[in-house]
Order: C-alpha cells, then structure tokens, then sequence
C-alpha cells in the first residue's frame, strides 16, 4: 500500500542526497499526474468534437498511447522513495535491527541490478526507433497520423535511471544502518506493520478530504 | 533446429500459409527443422520485427501499416487504387517488390529476410449505425483505416483511427470507430460483422501488406537441407493460402452476410471513379515525395509497381 | 530439462522472492528477466561461449515490454478512474451521499447500518478503490452508529465490508486490469460488475435487517424525514448519478433508437449507439466530478494533491502491470499456460469442482496477498486454464462445459475472481479494509473490526455461491449489449 511517508530525515550526507533526489522525483510525479489530468481533457475534447461537431479528434488514440508512457514511468522513483510499490511483508515485519537491513539491502540490490538490465533493454527499444539521418528521427511511427515513438520509449529508460539512482541511495541508507546498526537510519522507507501503514494512508487520506 | 514463429490473433486463413510452411518443412525434414508458432505469445504484433532484429524468434508476420517508419519501403504496396484485383496478382507483385534491392535494404534494418506476402483481397467497411448511401456521407465518420486506404478515406472527409487488429471490435462496440476496414477474413476472425450492420461491397480502396519474414542470421545458419526445405516450400504454401482464402473464406463470406442480415452497400461506378481521381494521384505523389526524402527510389518503386499492374 | 520445466522453477523462484518482501511487480521482472535468459540459453545449448549473446536477446526482449505494454487505450482508463475517486472527496460527495441514504432508508430496522452500506454502494460508483471508501466512511458513519447505541464493532465491520462494494460496482481500476490480462471487452466487464455489486448491497443489508430484528439492543431505525427533506438530500449527491449515467451510455446506451408510439416510430434524441469507450466515460465523470470539486472550493493545492496521489497509485500499478507482463512474455516462450490448462483439463474432477477448488485457492492466497498482486500474478495461468475447462476461448454456449460462450465465461469468471479478491480485504490476518477502519478509529483495534465483520463473510459466501450457482446474475447485464 501507499502510505504516507515514513522517511526520516536529518542533516547526514545521504539525506541531504535523498531530499535532493525527492524534489526532482515529485517534480516528476506531478509530471505524471498532469498528464492524467491531460488525458481527461483529451477525452472530453474527443467526444465533444464527435457527438456535437461530428468531427472526431484525429489520431485520438495516437495521442493516448503517446501519454501513457508519461503515467505509467515517470513517478517510478517517487514511489519507491516512500516504500510505496506493493510487497508482501508478513516475513520482513518480523525482522528487526541488522537482520532487517541486510534483508532490505539484498532486496534493494536485486531491484538495482534489475532496473540497470532494464535501463539497457529499455534503451535498445529506444534506439532501434531512433536514427539521426530519419525524417523526425524516426524509424517506427504511430498507426495514424505517424507521431514518432521515440520520445515516448525515451521516457522508459530515464523513469528506470532516476529509480536507479534511488535505489542507490536506498542502498546506502541501509548499509549504512546495517554497518553502524542503527535503529532508525534516515533517507530509507520505515518497515511497518501493515496496520500502522493502513492508518496512515487513511489519514493521509482523510486530512485531505474536506469533510 | 526449433524455429520460433511469432503471429497474431488466431489461427484464420490470414496465417494458413505460415502453418502450411510449417507442415510441409517438417515432413520434408522427416521432423528435424520444425516451427512453433505462437499467436501472440512472443510479441506485440505491433513490435514482430523488433522481435526479428533481436533474434527473440527466427519468423514473424507483421502489417506494413501498423509502422510506416519501419518500414517505408514496402507501404508503396498499400497505396490506394493500385487496381490489382486478385490474389494471384497481389502474390505476384508483392514478390516482386520483395527483390527490389531498395526494399531488401530496407528490411536489412531489421535483421529481416522477406520470406513472403499474405496476399489480401480489396479491403471494404463494416459499418454501424445508420448505412452511408453516398460517399458524402463518410464525412466526420470515424474509421478504421490503416496506411493508404486511411489516406483515401480521408479525401472524402472521413477520420482515420486506429488499432491494431485485436483492439478493432471493442472500439467499434464502444463507439471509437463507426466502419471498419479489413479484408473479408478478418472480418470474420475479429468479430466486426458480430456488431456491424452494413457493408460496402465496392469501395475497395486498396489493401493492406503483410509480410512473413525471416531472421537473417537464423536464415544463414540453417543446414543447405534444412534451407532448401524451407525455400522450396514457399510456392506450395502460397498456393494452399490462396486455395484457402478463395475456396473457404471468400466462398462463406455472402451467405454469412445474409445469416446477420448485414445491408449491402454498393456506390455508383460515378462515385467510386471519382473517388479514385481523388485519392489516387495525390496520395501517389505525396508518398513519392515523402520517399524521395527519405533516401529511397520512390518514383522508382511506384512505377514498378504500375507496371507490373499493367502486365497480366 | 524442456520449457515447460523452466517456466515453473522461475515461476516458484518468484513465488519465494515475492513471500521474502521483494516488491511484487520488480519479483515478477526479475523472473521474467531471468527466465527469458534461462529459455534463450537453452536454446544455444548451454553453449558457455553464447551466455552473454543470451543475456543480450532477453534484455532486449524484456526491455520492449514496459513501453509496448504500457501504450494502450484500455489501460488508459486506470488512471482515469482513480483520478474521479480522489477529486471526488474535495466535491464532498461522499458527506452528501451517507446524508442522502441516511433520510431514505435509515427507517428500518438496523437502519443507519444499511444507510451505510447504501451510501458506500454510492460512493463505488465513483470510486475505483476499495481501501479508500473504508477508509472515508470510517470516519463519516461510525461516529453517527455509535451515538445511536450501535455496537462499535459491527459498525466498524458495517464499514470495512461496504468498502469493497468499490471493485465490483464500476468505475473499478481491478476490472479494468482483469480485463486487460485476459484480452476481453472491457466494457462488458464492467457492466458485468454492476448487479453483482449491487446484489453484494441488497445482501448485505438483509443480513443487517435480519441481525437488527434477531438481536436485542441492535441500532434503532432512524425516522421521521419528510419527503421535502429526503428530495432535497438528493441535490447535493447528484453528480454521483450523473456520473453513473455517462458511465453507463459510454458503456451500453440502454435506449433504443427508435421507439413506436401510438404505432408511430419516433426517432429518440438519446438513443441508440453507445456514445464512445469506457475510457472516454470515465474521463467525462472525472470531469464532471471537478468541476463540482473547484466549485466546491478546491483550488491549486487541493488539486496538486489530488493529482500526486493519483500519479502515486497509478504508477505503483502500472510498476506491477509492466512488471507481470515481462514475466508473462517468459511464459509465452516458455509455453507454461498451454501446459497447465492441458493438466487441469486432463483432471477427473467435475469441471465445476475444479473451478471451485480454483476459487478456494484465490481465497486462501487473499489471505495473504493484495488482491491486485495476486490477480495479475495468477491469472495469466488459471485463466486459460478455465476457459479450457469450459471448452476453450472461441466455444458457443452449446458445446460449453458451463453453458456459457467463451466470452461470457471470461465475464463470468473475472467477475468471480474480483469478489473473492474483494472477500479477502475483509478477512484476517491480512484484510486491508479492516486494517484502515481499526487506523481511523483509536477506539477501536484490528481485532475488534475482524470480529465486526465476521457476519459479513456468511453474506459473501451466500453472494459467491449465488453467483456461481447462477451465472444469469452476472451474465444477464453484458448479454444485452
Ligand atoms: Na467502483
Ligand atoms: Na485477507
């Protein structure tokens, strides 16, 4: 679950990086949430110019498999900065002190190595739709009114290198936890039990609700 | 050898080729060169010759039209009113194309050895709604329409939308498009004449190209057996395609017509030749042009495939 | 070792990762990552010297899969519909619909809990997140139950159960992926949802009825609203219908085109063709539902808000989506679908206890597992699997195992598979819904609402065996599309 953050935060050099790192990331998230904004406006410029224009958007659908990229990547990193993406934790709750650490470096380490495998494959789908002598710069073109694909396969591989270099952060906040066996290191997710982490999202929830 | 084949949708005459191919390689092979053709599960139709390029699977089926930057070279077969009008023809022509040094260049890109077409009829519009009874009346209709035919339609002021194949029956039940265009196959496999209530029998605009390709590398490492089997099967695999598509499909295609009672549209010869004065040309000369840019032969291209129109 | 051999060590391999705490969507890559190198280097023979040029063509495959996955229309209604869910508490819906239930059904017997469950029902309708009802009626409903002599832990189950009504009655971001996974029409999906939504509602709200006249010292009926204050209370929760019917007409437009009058043929306004996607209906009710929130005060920062947590959950299920789908191109190569529908159908079981014995499987998984985690990991293989069971993906009803067209099964079962994923927020020792309701309310602890919500599992158990004893209920609403 999402819950509201539980990242400490102090004056050590990885969370001054984290906290930096955080702001260009929700930059990003927001990003991401305009888009879906944008998305809605889209639709509704679509069936207004078809049900009272008769004069459908065209490459309406181009259009949308342009942006989902945009929503689908870009606030990876915010996400995990938070703890954010869903996991099982009923075996990670019961650990604790540099038990706990180690578990979360092995499991922030095998995330690094994948995301930098994907960073790469990622970047390969890019290139072969990408040639500096096309027209556009394009070799691979939407189905309708020919939008380029490149800027939005761009999107994958940049989305996994900012989570990269969260994931390295991550990485340093625990080992620097396991090493030092500290009880409450900044700069990395808090492990909480599900139940804690569900009241917060409700709280998170509700203080914004107006009533 | 195992070859990894990667189509899409179900099995329907569209890839009955490609399973042919695979029979006859096999029993040529006493069992040692064989396919495995997976519908859907190894690709995205929309990224086969992404497949092919990286070596994830050895064949592939795609649509010129589905990515006209991938493959510019071949859409000069899309072009509305060629005039080619059977299948043998569109066979014939295709293959043609298919050797042009310009075209194997193109698809070297990709890693990607052009095997053979999936010749396709005239492609004609299932439609809901109310039935157009003159071309006018495509004006502000939305429709799915891929590569040149997307082109024409938009001369009478239709507006193309589209998605790969698998995607067009839940846009037409949802309103996205009000008339599809497929050949009558597809037609059928993608369950467009389930919801349609009309069909034009004559626009015939043009047709979409679909090639089977092959990985170059794998294609090199094959056996002189193995490599004969699978050239020396090609004709016969096109043969039983077109057999199957004239004798099967097209021959279901009336009575199912009449079964879902979908009203049959047919234009003037007035309307369709002015049509074709509208869309032809320009749509000609604007792909020449773009070509041109691109580096590659365009008018030379466009008049071999003229000629080889003109040449019955 | 053959494919199929590959594909279920990587597949228990993920399992392992998943239970060890590795995020769901990055476990289910990994495995997909290293099952495709696992496949390609078989297929060199294990040959030392091609290791690398393996690892290159599975990177290269994997790495197609989040852009080419993520580009589509269908899944474009994802976070759409989680947008309408959050804009929809700055329009204050949520107050007017607990206060619109309340002056109309709270006169029966256990009324303000059926209220609850009513207003709840409401809110699904713009709602595409279980978690999030739960969570904003804790705090609205139980305050009122217990000032009326409610037990406070029946209220806090009234609450945690009346959440999940969220996933089944549409806009539902769970249907919407089901859909996506198993390649059927969305629309019809969620259509399916919405008389099993409401029938889960009605059941419930008997079960509260029947509670309220068997116990002494249940909840009072709530009375006396007159008929100008239950109309006036409608007002203020009128979008929430306005968004229920543009859903709809984008979906189904339910009016025909024409209709005869006095043996005349009149040709309606309104009627006739659905007037676009779902995707497009979802977006116009999110409209909708801001306009009503700016007007209702929301400005900039409410809306940045609104927007990051929006972008919050849809990327964190986009992560998994993509994630799964990596791991889904592995077993395409691996053939491990096809091979497990050829066991299941090769079972001498009945079909129907098979299918049961499926759904008791998701019950037991819930338990632990996040419902869309667990959907998007399993249904990949259990689906095929029982469409093959029914007589595969193109039957007719006639040839069918369950009597149903492989298209309707897909509804069928999608619809059952989100109820069970549904029943498992309510149940220990992981149930979201109750975990929230427990987090609102100091007064009450995680156990407390467990035991509140006990009488609700015999409702879902009566709803799920309706459901699959008969399909009509499910089925009935799509077939008329
Ligand atoms: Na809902
Ligand atoms: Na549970």
């Amino acid at each position: 679950m999402a819950g509201k953050t539980s990242v400490l935060e102090d004056g050590t050099l990885v969370s001054r990086v984290d906290r930096a790192l955080y702001k260009l990331e929700t930059f990003l998230a927001l990003i991401c949430g305009l888009a879906v904004f944008g998305l809605m406006i889209l639709a509704v410029i679509s069936v207004g110019g078809r049900n009272f224009f008769s004069s459908p958007l065209p490459g309406y659908v181009d259009w949308i498999e342009q942006l989902m990229p945009l929503i689908a990547f870009i606030g990876i990193a915010y996400v995990q900065r938070d703890g954010g993406h869903i996991r099982m934790d009923i075996v990670v709750s019961y650990l604790k002190g540099r038990a706990l650490w180690l578990a979360e470096i092995v499991s922030v380490l095998m995330m690094l190595i994948l995301m930098i495998l994907l960073v790469w494959g990622t970047w390969s789908h890019f290139e072969r739709s990408f040639d500096f002598a096309a027209p556009l710069w394009s070799t691979d073109s939407s189905i309708d009114i020919y939008l380029p694909i490149w800027p939005a396969k761009l999107l994958a591989p940049i989305a996994f290198s900012v989570l990269c270099l969260r994931l390295v952060v991550q990485l340093w906040g625990y080992t620097r936890a396991f090493v030092l066996g500290l009880d409450q290191p900044a700069a990395v997710p808090m492990v909480e039990d599900a139940a804690t982490q569900a009241a917060k999202e409700a709280d998170s929830l509700l203080s914004r609700a107006k009533d | 050898t195992e070859w990894n084949v990667s189509v899409w949708g179900k099995r329907r005459a569209f890839t009955e080729h490609v399973e042919k191919l695979a029979e006859l390689v096999s029993e040529k092979t006493n069992g040692e060169f064989t396919f495995n053709i997976s519908y859907g599960g190894l690709s995205n139709n929309r990224e086969n010759l992404d497949g092919i390029s990286i070596g994830a699977f050895e064949m592939a089926q795609f649509c010129a039209g589905y990515h006209r930057d991938k493959n510019p070279s071949i859409t000069v077969l899309e072009l509305p009113f060629l005039g080619v009008e059977t299948l043998e023809d569109e066979r014939r022509i295709s293959q043609a194309i298919y050797e042009h040094p310009a075209v194997i260049e193109d698809l070297a890109r990709w890693n990607a050895v052009l095997l053979m077409p999936s010749p396709l009829p005239q492609y004609n519009f299932v439609g809901v709604g109310e039935a157009p009874e003159t071309l006018a009346e495509f004006e502000g209709l939305s429709v799915r329409a891929t590569g040149g035919i997307g082109a024409a339609m938009e001369t009478v002021g239709a507006v193309p939308t589209s998605m790969s194949a698998t995607e067009v029956r839940q846009a037409l039940d949802s309103g996205v498009v009000k008339a599809v265009s497929f050949a009558p196959h597809a037609h059928m496999s993608f369950g467009t004449v389930e919801s349609g209530t009309w069909w034009t029998t004559n626009l015939n605009p043009g047709t979409v190209n679909c090639p089977v390709v092959v990985n170059s590398d794998a294609l090199d490492a094959l056996s002189d057996e193995h490599r004969e089997a699978l050239m020396g099967s090609i004709d016969e695999a096109l043969d039983h395609y077109i057999d199957y598509y004239e004798n099967n499909t097209m021959k279901a295609w009336g009575p199912l017509l009449e079964e879902k009672e979908i009203q049959q549209v047919t234009f003037s010869d007035a309307e369709i030749a002015a049509f074709r004065e509208a869309a032809a040309a320009p749509a000609a000369q604007a792909w020449i042009e773009e070509n041109n840019a691109r580096g590659l032969p365009g008018q030379e291209l466009f008049d071999l495939v003229t000629s080889l129109v003109a040449e019955e | 070792m053959d494919a199929t051999d590959i594909g279920l060590i990587v597949s228990g391999g993920m399992l392992v990762m998943v239970i060890l705490g590795m995020r769901v969507g990055f476990a289910a890559a990994m495995a997909g990552v290293v099952g495709l190198i696992w496949i390609f280097w078989a297929r060199f023979g294990y040959d030392p010297s091609r290791f690398d040029q393996a690892i290159v063509v599975a990177v290269k495959t994997a790495g197609q899969v989040p852009h080419s996955k993520v580009s589509s229309q269908a899944l474009s209604l994802i976070p759409t519909f989680i947008l309408i869910g959050y804009l929809a508490y700055y329009a204050g819906l949520t107050k007017a619909l607990f206060e619109a239930a309340k002056r109309w059904v709270a006169w029966v017997p256990g009324g303000l809990a059926v209220s609850t469950v009513f207003a709840t029902a409401g809110f699904a309708a713009v709602s595409g997140a279980s978690v999030a009802t739960s969570a904003v009626f804790a705090r609205i409903a139980i305050p009122e139950m217990l000032k009326i002599g409610y037990d406070k832990r029946f209220a806090a189950g009234v609450v945690a159960a009346g959440g999940t009504l969220a996933s089944l009655i549409p806009p539902s971001a769970i249907l919407v992926i089901y859909s996506i996974i198993v390649e059927q029409d969305v629309g019809k999906l969620l259509l399916a949802g919405f008389i099993p939504g409401v029938f889960s509602a009605i059941v419930y709200a008997i079960l509260i009825v029947g509670l309220a006249l068997a116990l002494p010292n249940f909840g009072p009926p709530v009375k006396g609203f007159t008929w100008g204050q239950r109309f006036s209370s409608l007002l203020p929760a009128f979008p929430i219908f306005f968004v229920v019917v543009i859903i709809l007409f984008f979906v189904y437009n339910p009016i025909p085109q024409t209709i005869t009058l006095f043996g005349a043929e009149i040709d309606t306004i309104i009627g006739g063709d659905a007037w676009g996607t779902p995707t497009e209906g979802g977006a116009l009710g999110a409209f909708v539902v801001f306009i009503m929130a700016v007007w209702r005060g929301m400005r900039w920062p409410e809306l940045k808000s609104a927007l990051l947590e929006t972008a919050k959950l849809t990327v964190m299920i986009f992560t998994i989506i993509w994630g799964v789908l990596i791991y889904v191109r592995f077993l395409g190569f691996a053939d491990l679908p096809n091979a497990f529908s050829d066991w299941i159908t090769s079972l001498e079981y009945s079909p129907m206890l098979i299918l049961i014995m499926i759904l008791l499987a998701y019950a037991v998984l819930g338990m632990f597992m996040d419902a869309i985690g667990m959907l998007l990991l399993t249904l990949p293989v259990v689906y095929p699997a029982v469409m093959a069971l029914n007589g595969g993906e193109f039957v007719s009803a006639a040839d069918s195992t369950f009597g149903m067209s492989g298209p309707m099964c897909a509804i069928w079962f999608g619809i059952l598979v989100v109820k069970m994923a549904e029943f498992c927020l309510i149940t220990p020792p992981i149930g979201l819904n109750c975990f929230v309701v427990a987090g609102v309310r100091d007064d009450l602890s995680v156990q407390d609402v467990f035991k509140g919500v006990t009488p609700f599992f015999i409702a879902d158990g009566i709803t799920i065996a309706l459901l699959v004893s008969f399909p009509m209920i499910v089925l009935w609403l799509p077939s008329q599309v």
